[in-house]
């Protein structure tokens, strides 16, 4: 455990520059996940996005869930001129490894589409499944996106449904707050 | 700790600033970088100082760590967004996220599960006991991207030496690797994908303080063999595993003893323990998750279990088991059923030299049980299901034929019906209430507690 924490900062400034896509399990990349989300734009622009404190606690109001971080992996798609929404990378663990995942959002902050990049748990790779990620589309932070109560539960892989799930919410609460048009 | 770690990425940031100076810059180009870099110190230094203030507060406040580091960055916002967003993660390093990081860079995890239960009989209070029932620790080891270790230790019942009850077991010990993304294969010691239960048996998991009837007396949980096997998913939802393992031992049946009656293979199961190994078995098994919520699946095992022990009259017994489950938990409503049903084959001959003792080897065993679960009750940390359960389960359906007046007569079928509780806190922690109604033998109706842990 100990060495853990000291590699801590290593291993943010690694998550950070490789974004956290460069895992064997890979099935999509961040880029493919994009185009994937957003298959009509013709361009993608990283919009680094800084939440600030008054964000960060509106965030944790609407998902019910500690913001956890202030700098989120944001690429805004476009068509033309023309914003279509934003693409969101997080990573999530999900009983003991890294989930990582892309969340598609309308310009209205709800959400479009999931992609699952990376999933590594022996278990509970269902998550990539299409109808268990169609449950998100439409969604916004406030209704319908915890394990349970609208969104269905994975036999056998709890953990990774639920964690997944949060981070979802909290992506959609970050885009309510800090994107919405 | 928070202070040490951001001084060491400030150095990796400003190192990797220097060198990134191209080495034919001017001299007022550099003079202009070093200003800059000076400007960066500054702001760092000042968000250091903050962020000292606030991890002595934080080392006081542990639960509200996320929340305070949080509010400290947005404090010092500009002037990190000024030096490096790499900075920036590190300071919003948060219980969460250092998960994550710990994730990235981690590769042995430990984690661990028990249950500890208090049973009273209804009507013999002289009966009740408290147990230390189980006690796990489990590691993982990850030796690359695609290879990892997963172990399960077990202690049973507390105490373990040749005067107690416990048992301190292996209860999982595999390497698995990705062959490709949807395929693995895993060789070790590693649970048969067989029912509801047996690949997912933490307390957390599953309804009642004990485990239900069918699968431990059918389908002997926790069910583990020695082999090979590859599993492989599909993006439709569906899975499969498929493996060649060691299997049961036949010649261990006692029939002077209750064991054989109590649960058929866990009477001859061997458990990685000097197994032997002359006949192996199969096992397939395929899921359908598809649909979100849904699951349904089935598994079959068979093997033979004479293992080609001398003069042993069975040797051709062949033991099949399969089963059949569903479980839907599409929101608070929790429903599951499973079917099983197993089979030893060749037993005639062996039983007749069991003549006389009460519990020769069954030719059938079967049961099956219907659960309905609902979440009646939840806020963000606490919640409450109840459940019923109703199961009807024979550990010796059928015998194989015998001579006249040698035969025993099949047992009746037991039927249980278990009311309770789950009292949930967090993810990983469960308090639990039931009473069991038994319908064969009332004298064994009893109350139960218990309190698990997961994680």
């Amino acid at each position: 455990m100990i060495s853990m924490h000291k590699l801590a900062p290593l291993s943010l400034v690694l998550l950070a520059s490789a974004s956290g896509s460069a895992l064997a399990t890979q099935y999509l990349t961040a880029e493919q996940a994009q185009q994937t989300i957003f298959p009509e734009a013709n361009s993608f622009k990283p919009l680094p996005l800084q939440l600030n404190a008054e964000q960060m606690k509106q965030v944790e109001k609407l998902s019910g869930l500690p913001a956890r971080s202030v700098a989120w992996r944001t690429v805004a798609a476009y068509k033309d001129d023309k914003l279509l929404g934003y693409v969101v990378l997080d990573d999530v663990v999900g009983k003991f490894e890294l989930i990582s995942y892309a969340v598609g959002l309308q310009a209205d902050a709800t959400v479009r589409q999931i992609e699952i990049l990376a999933y590594r748990e022996s278990h509970g790779f269902e998550i990539r499944n299409a109808n268990w990620r169609k449950q998100f589309v439409g969604k916004t932070a406030s209704a319908g996106m915890v394990v349970g109560d609208g969104i269905a539960n994975i036999s056998g892989a709890t953990l990774s449904c639920t964690h997944v799930t949060d981070g979802v919410r909290r992506i959609a609460a970050v885009a309510q707050v800090a994107l919405k048009k | 700790m928070q202070n040490k770690r951001i001084s060491k990425a400030i150095c990796a940031a400003l190192i990797s600033a220097a060198f990134a100076a191209p080495a034919h810059a001017g001299e007022a180009e550099l003079m202009q970088k070093i200003e800059k870099l000076a400007a960066e110190l500054e702001a760092i230094k000042a968000e250091l100082a903050a962020t000292r203030k606030k991890t002595e507060v934080v080392e006081q406040k542990q639960d509200a760590i996320s929340t305070a580091v949080a509010a400290t960055t947005a404090a010092n916002s500009a002037a990190i967004s000024a030096t490096n967003a790499k900075v920036d993660d590190a300071i919003a390093a948060s219980d969460n996220a250092r998960k994550v990081a710990a994730a990235v860079t981690s590769q042995t995890t430990l984690s661990s599960y028990g249950e500890i239960n208090y049973t009273r009989p209804r009507d013999n209070s002289s009966q009740a006991q408290t147990d230390v029932a189980r006690a796990v620790i489990a590691i993982t080891h990850r030796f690359d991207d695609k290879t990892k270790m997963v172990s399960e230790f077990e202690w049973e019942h507390a105490v373990t030496s040749q005067s107690d009850q416990g048992e301190s077991e292996v209860e999982q010990l595999y390497v698995e690797h990705e062959l490709r993304p949807g395929l693995s294969a895993k060789a070790g010691l590693f649970l048969i994908p067989m029912g509801l239960l047996n690949t997912s048996h933490e307390p957390t998991a599953y309804y009642g303080v004990y485990r239900n009837f069918v699968e431990t007396a059918i389908i002997p949980s926790t069910w583990r063999e020695a082999g090979f096997a590859l599993s492989g998913s599909l993006d439709n939802g569906f899975s499969w595993d498929a493996g060649l393992t060691t299997g049961f031992n036949l010649s261990k049946w006692d029939a002077a003893s209750d064991e054989g009656r109590e649960s058929p293979l866990g009477a001859i199961h061997q458990e990685g323990q000097l197994a032997k190994s002359r006949d192996l078995s199969f096992h397939l098994a395929a899921n359908y998750r598809g649909i979100p919520g849904l699951l349904v699946g089935g598994a079959v095992f068979s093997g033979k279990a004479g293992q080609g022990t001398p003069d042993f009259l069975a040797d051709q017994a062949r033991v099949t088991i399969w089963d059949l489950h569903a479980r839907y938990n599409p929101g608070k409503l929790d429903l599951s059923a499973l079917y099983t049903r197993g089979t030893i084959s060749n037993t005639g001959a062996l039983n007749v030299t069991f003549a006389g003792l009460p519990n020769p080897v069954p030719s059938l065993f079967a049961g099956w049980y219907v659960q309905g679960a609902y979440k009646v009750w939840n806020d963000s940390t606490y919640s409450l299901t109840p459940f019923i359960r109703y199961e009807q389960y024979n550990t010796a359906k059928a015998y194989a034929a015998m001579p006249q007046g040698l035969a025993v007569p099949a047992t009746p079928d037991e039927k249980v019906t278990t009311v309770g509780a789950s009292f949930r806190i967090g993810e990983g922690v469960v308090l639990k209430a039931d009473y069991q109604k038994f319908q064969q033998d009332s004298s064994r109706d009893r109350y139960n507690l218990g309190v698990g842990y997961s994680f």
